[in-house]
């Protein structure tokens, strides 16, 4: 299931400074700290069908944009790739072998289970491809954040969070910024405190824990005003490495001061300009102008 | 040809695509790129095995950034306008050009701009770009330095082709501009010299004639400038061209009225080696008579009399057994004199008609010829006594100046067409002197008005924007407003050069090829700047150029002040003695108080003298005097009274 797709839900979380979350106005005025963003786009499209099965090209593109003397530009190289996205098990080996001559394949069904009678439905298949054009994407976002911990020698904000990479999500130069709130992390009674954030305050910090994932640190932080355009108007989860449990309440604030300070220029006209700082919506633009 | 520094890349989009004529490109904010600049586009994908190269001016530029409506910055900054500044990104931002294309290499096939990297122009690629090559470099060097083009870096020559600016392939120059920035007679000055300098022997040689039309414009052009800076120098430096005055020009004036000297600025007693009066009889001005006389009140009838007159009474004994009359008409006197013995023959016959010219158109026409002179005193002499251009011994490089800043507008007229008539007669028979001669025409609207009657000057003025060149009558003409002067005279000009305009003329058709910020620049352009349209440039091209190594107007008339007009006597002294530096002012009074108070006969002895050049002024002087005098006092006699003029006499 794609992450999109997921349903709604609630997630409980641990909290970090005291026992229950509670909201707080940010201390200290915003003070710009990022020097660089990271983000990455798909595209993909079914290119033909082989019986009923769609053969879907998928491009990905990933790249960190660093801010030079208030201008950005491209640090290293932009990560691209193109493939087609394919259910090797239904297809026939020689047609794989002459696709293969011509571009990079993906199986889609590489961790379905072999036992398992393998999907059919030409819808089915197709949503597997997206998720494998989803997942080479943030391999590429990985891969980049790696490199920026250990390149990088400022702060790095990326679209998302930041718990896919353990070396990213134990690292101070990264932080990640989630846009969406499918799954709200809240504690107890604590869900009309992080709606109830008002511009500037941001909620206590609580940690994330995962079998699979690293731990992080992260609390909610409303970035404007949401007058009556709802409670999710503005309002953006910030993932930091746990490193400090102590520290947190200051790295809290001095982080949220920084994404205070992205406000403007405001990303619009995109449409999740509330949520959205310029760096990203900016690399976006650039790799939209790449990704041809 | 390629240089290693990429300065935009060409972009082109449905909405905005590239054409074979023009492109778009972007380039860095810092881009050292603006209205005019020259740029070479690389592209990258070969034609017919070839990589084309195509050269562009740009002429319009765009910047903006990533915001869709300024409604959304406004929101950014929270209505509060210093906020942006402290934003911790600046927008993207985008400078994107707009060029015309000058030339493609290979010329053909004749394609859309491909997609390809832009380069600054280097000084190879200017030649290139604006066709140069055929004319700068080889053996068949004939260019004309224009100015220097500058942009990025690239300092480069800009040639006018010879044979484009001065004949035969095309010709003229018609150079405008506001006043008072000294754009247009600097231009003019600085390209005269450049002609001068350049023009290849092996053409023949190149005169230049200009009217200076108002005040001291040209009057100190052998002089050398008050105010010249390095960087002027700089570019005549580069350009090739001496740094110095003109070396060889002569200044030709009409006296004042008075006649005791001559009307010009430039009459400071220092400068005086090189100038001459301008003097025409009868015989000089009866031909032009045309341009004084205006068709409302010289019928066909009128016409055909002055014809008469030409033809078989001026310079020539002239007899009618009827009258019993015989006489020689040289002079306006002379003409005065027939008129009167015709009119008063035929009134003592009674009769109305003489040799089938009515008597009233008789009167007609000696009241239009004989105030001629007056209307045009001090360049036209009742006596003849002529002082005239050299026609027929023009010399190479030579500047010719005739004032006329301080005649009335028709003895003005009259100027223009008799010298010009006389280049063009000189010029069909090749007997200038030289093959080619500028005429330098300022405040060119008002002698070819694009709209106003149809007078002789304008016809005139036509035919050789029309027919100049085949001659090498070549004509620089200047005005203000472009849009005012004949558009044939205009069209005709194979050359135009525009100095800072005014933004209302910038508003007419005249200027609709202009992109609008080439018509933005060409209302701000700087002293020392032009737009240049010749026709082997693709597009007009903004060049540098110094200011002239001449003395300006009002630095001549603040250095050399002209002379007060001085009492007969003196006058007479100053005038004799550059023929003979031995006169003094007592033997000038002795000798005029020995002739009598005749001031008329005095100045005409004077004129003759000074056309005659003598060995002995003295003696030439005083026997024209005794002469003059003694022929005045025995034809001084009452004149018999002539029958009044009826009273319904028209032309009374």
């Amino acid at each position: 299931m794609r992450h999109d797709d997921a349903p709604p839900r609630l997630e409980t979380a641990t909290p970090l400074e005291g026992a229950e979350i509670r909201a707080l106005a940010v201390a200290g005025e915003p003070v710009v700290g990022f020097g660089a963003f990271l983000d990455g786009i798909q595209r993909s499209h079914v290119r033909a069908h082989v019986g009923t099965v769609p053969v879907v090209h998928g491009a990905v593109v990933a790249a960190i944009r660093e801010r030079v003397e208030r201008r950005m530009r491209t640090w290293d190289v932009a990560r691209k790739s193109h493939a087609l996205y394919l259910p090797f098990p239904t297809l026939p080996s020689a047609l794989l072998s002459v696709l293969a001559e011509r571009c990079e394949l993906v199986d889609t069904l590489a961790d379905h289970d072999s036992a398992a009678p393998a999907p059919q439905h030409p819808g089915d298949l197709a949503a597997r491809a997206l998720t494998a054009i989803q997942r080479r994407r943030e391999r590429e976002e990985r891969r980049l954040a790696e490199a920026w911990v250990e390149q990088g020698t400022v702060p790095l904000l990326m679209d998302g969070g930041i718990a896919s990479s353990e070396q990213v999500a134990r690292s101070a130069m990264v932080v990640g910024a989630v846009k969406s709130h499918r799954t709200l992390y809240v504690t107890g009674d604590s869900m009309p405190v992080i709606t109830g954030l008002r511009e500037g305050e941001r909620t206590t910090a609580v940690v994330l824990t995962s079998p699979r994932r690293t731990p992080v640190a992260t609390w909610y932080l409303r970035l404007r005003d949401p007058g009556a355009r709802g409670p999710f108007f503005g309002l953006v989860r910030i993932e930091v490495a746990h490193l400090d449990a102590d520290a947190i309440a200051a790295r809290a604030d001095l982080v949220s001061r920084w994404m205070l300070a992205e406000r403007t220029p405001v990303a619009l006209p995109d449409s999740r300009w509330d949520v959205m700082v310029y760096g990203i919506r900016e690399c976006e633009d650039y790799l939209s102008a790449i990704l041809t | 040809m390629t240089s290693p520094e990429i300065l935009g890349r060409v972009v082109a989009t449905e909405r905005k695509p590239n054409t074979p004529h023009e492109f778009h490109f972007w380039t860095a904010l810092d881009a050292p790129v603006g209205i005019g600049t020259i740029v070479r586009v690389e592209s990258e994908r070969p034609i017919g095995g070839v990589l084309p190269q195509i050269y562009g001016v740009v002429t319009e530029g765009f910047g903006y950034t990533d915001l869709q409506t300024p409604l959304h910055d406004v929101l950014g900054s929270d209505g509060v306008p210093g906020a942006s500044a402290v934003a911790p990104t600046e927008r993207t931002e985008i400078r994107l050009y707009t060029a015309a294309v000058l030339r493609h290499v290979p010329e053909e096939p004749l394609q859309p701009v491909p997609m390809g990297t832009v380069h600054l122009a280097s000084e190879l690629d200017v030649q290139t770009a604006l066709r140069m090559d055929s004319y700068v470099q080889g053996s068949a060097m004939r260019g004309i330095p224009v100015g220097l083009y500058r942009a990025g870096g690239t300092q480069a020559a800009v040639h006018l082709d010879a044979d484009f600016l001065l004949g035969p392939e095309a010709a003229h120059l018609s150079i405008s501009g506001v006043s008072g920035l000294a754009t247009k007679t600097s231009a003019v000055e600085w390209l005269l010299q450049s002609i001068f300098a350049h023009f290849p022997e092996e053409k023949g040689g190149v005169a230049a004639l200009c009217f200076n039309v108002k005040g001291p414009d040209l009057c100190f052009l052998d002089q050398p400038a008050v105010q010249f800076e390095e960087s002027d120098r700089a570019i005549y430096d580069a350009l090739k061209v001496p740094a110095e005055p003109f070396k060889d020009v002569h200044y030709f004036a009409p006296w004042t009225g008075r006649g005791t000297q001559l009307a010009t600025l430039r009459s400071h007693d220092d400068l005086q080696d090189n100038v001459q009066p301008l003097t025409w009889g009868l015989r000089e001005t009866l031909q032009y008579a045309e341009v004084l006389l205006n068709k409302d009140d010289v019928d066909a009838k009128a016409d055909a009399l002055i014809d008469f007159i030409k033809e078989r009474v001026l310079d020539q004994v002239f007899s009618d057994p009827r009258f019993e009359m015989s006489m020689e008409v040289r002079t306006f006197s002379d003409l005065e004199k027939w008129f009167s013995t015709i009119l008063r023959a035929m009134e003592s016959a009674n009769q109305d008609v003489w040799r089938t010219h009515h008597i009233a158109t008789i009167r007609k026409v000696r009241n239009r010829l004989s105030n001629i002179s007056t209307r045009c005193k001090g360049l036209v002499t009742d006596d003849g006594t002529v002082s005239d251009l050299p026609f027929g011994e023009f010399r190479d490089r030579h500047v010719y100046v005739v004032d006329v800043a301080n005649l009335e507008e028709d003895a003005q007229d009259l100027v223009f067409a008799r010298v010009v008539s006389q280049l063009r007669e000189h010029l069909e028979k090749r007997q200038l002197g030289v093959s080619q001669v500028v005429v330098f025409v300022d405040e060119l609207n008002k002698y070819a008005p694009a709209d106003g009657p149809d007078t002789y000057v304008r016809k005139m003025l036509l035919d050789i924007a029309e027919r100049g060149r085949y001659l090498g009558l070549v004509l620089f003409g200047a005005q203000q407003f472009r849009s005012q002067v004949h558009r044939r005279v205009v069209g005709n000009s194979g050359t135009a050069l525009f100095g800072r305009m005014d933004p209302d003329e910038l508003a007419t058709p005249g200027y609709q090829t202009l992109a609008p910020a080439t018509k933005a620049r060409l209302a701000t352009l700087e002293k020392g700047q032009l737009m240049v349209r010749h026709p082997h440039f693709g597009q007009p091209i903004f060049v540098r150029f110094p200011r002239p190594a001449v003395m300006g107007g009002r630095d001549g008339v603040t250095r050399f002040p002209p002379a007060a007009e001085l009492p007969l006597d003196a006058a007479v002294t100053v005038a004799l003695r550059r023929l003979d530096s031995s006169i003094s002012l007592a033997w000038v009074q002795d000798t005029l108080a020995l002739a009598g108070d005749h001031e008329d006969e005095v100045l005409r002895a004077r004129n003759r003298t000074i056309q005659a050049k003598p060995d002995d002024v003295k003696a030439f002087f005083r026997a024209q005097l005794k002469k003059r005098v003694s022929s005045a006092s025995a034809a001084r006699r009452p004149a018999p009274s002539l029958r009044p003029a009826p009273d319904d006499d028209p032309y009374g």
